[in-house]
């Protein structure tokens, strides 16, 4: 078996002292600080993006929590702006159907004390009308000459039995 | 024994240039060629890939990071926050012995890792290291290591030199089984290699499939030998920080 050979024991041993401490020494200082700042660089970046999302969705929170607020504080206000212009609006109809009430009792009182005063007047000129008819006919069928005072009196008299 | 069709000819060191150094063979061999590729391989990978330095990665600089965290993940496991001291160390044998492993399934390439004195070396360096530790930590209670307690006292004379015993064979075991697993498996390979050129024409297929299967399996053997070899020493520094 060449590995029982003791031949290049010495020579095996050398190099390998010689290469093993290079190697050791290389990936020591150079490269395994290299592949360490590297994975330390990417978990500080995790960490800072991981911070950072955290506070970005922390203040999305608050956003979402101040738009909800200001929702409910519109739907109250509207809630009762709507009551308000229903009630000025039903106010301002039922002023309107009382003045119309009034407006028409007016009318109605205004034209019934006309109705009256006209009926009055006609009374009237059918009671002169009866006192010249009656003055006219007494006149012609007799000489008697009525005065306007006595024709008046009787009729005045029978104006009951004429309604 | 290292005839010219054998099996374990694939493992005799070749000088590539002869140097002496003190009167020692220092030459530099295939087998100090295959280091040095696995270390260009591994310093030019770890550092080519993750020169952008981008946080958002880009696959190979994702296997670099995943190699990292899955040395870091098994020191954190077994050790815990003291491990990450030793987390340097761990990973370049973990690459170390990972590459060379790997290194070594390309055909024609020399495997390191199958010559015992290298595992040794690299199982001594954690043994004595560990022992160090736990003497630095301890000082003089480390021994106390090899005191069960909870054990009947007649135990004692038995179990103290059966734990003595366990805690000298750690380096043996930990490089006997790096290298027995990869001799094995580039012995097995290179067998049925032979059998694809031996066997007559047509049925030198179901070797060739045979091969193609096993190079699956070994290179399943490679990473998982790494692996091995990497929790072992961790869980023997482990050791060295926790008594029972």
């Amino acid at each position: 078996m060449p590995q029982l050979n003791p031949e290049f024991f010495v020579s095996q041993l050398f190099w390998l002292a010689v290469f093993f401490t290079f190697l050791f020494v290389f990936l020591w200082r150079v490269s395994l600080p290299r592949i360490a700042t590297v994975l330390e660089k990417r978990q500080n970046k995790i960490d800072e993006n991981l911070s950072s999302a955290k506070e970005l969705q922390e203040q999305a929170m608050e956003i979402e929590k101040k738009i909800n607020d200001q929702i409910n504080k519109a739907k109250l206000e509207t809630d009762e702006k709507i009551k308000e212009t229903i009630n000025a609006l039903q106010e301002d109809v039922s002023s309107q159907l009382s003045s119309l009430d009034k407006d028409l009792e007016k009318k109605v009182s205004d034209a019934e004390k006309e109705i009256l005063k006209s009926k009055d007047d006609q009374m009237e000129n059918i009671n002169n009308e009866i006192a010249n008819i009656t003055k006219l006919t007494v006149g012609k069928i007799t000489d008697i000459e009525l005065s306007d005072n006595e024709i008046n009196k009787v009729i005045e008299k029978h104006k009951g039995s004429f309604n | 024994m290292a005839a010219k069709d054998s099996p374990l000819k694939q493992f005799e060191i070749d000088p590539i240039s002869n140097i002496e150094l003190g009167g020692y063979n220092i030459s530099f061999t295939n087998s100090s060629f295959a280091m040095l590729i696995t270390v260009l391989v591994i310093t030019f990978f770890l550092t080519l890939t993750v020169n952008t330095r981008s946080i958002i990665p880009s696959r190979m600089q994702l296997i670099s990071e995943l190699m990292y965290n899955f040395i870091a993940q098994l020191l954190s496991d077994t050790v815990g926050e003291n491990g990450k001291r030793y987390f340097p160390f761990v990973f370049s044998l973990f690459m170390f012995v990972l590459i060379g492993n790997m290194v070594g399934m390309i055909p024609y390439q020399f495997t390191f890792t199958s010559h015992i004195i290298v595992t040794f070396a690299l199982a001594a360096v954690v043994f004595i290291g560990v022992t160090i530790l736990g003497f630095i930590n301890h000082g003089i209670k480390f021994f106390t290591f090899f005191y069960i307690p909870g054990v009947p006292f007649y135990m004692h004379p038995l179990l103290i030199p059966i734990e003595v015993i366990s805690y000298l064979s750690r380096p043996i075991s930990l490089s006997v089984r790096l290298f027995a697993n990869m001799l094995a498996g580039h012995t097995l390979l290179k067998v049925f290699a032979g059998f694809v050129v031996s066997m007559p024409f047509f049925t030198g297929v179901f070797p060739l499939a045979f091969i193609v299967a096993l190079t699956g399996l070994e290179i399943l053997i490679a990473f998982l030998q790494a692996y091995v070899f990497a929790i072992l020493t961790c869980l023997y520094i482990n050791d060295a920080y926790h008594l029972h």
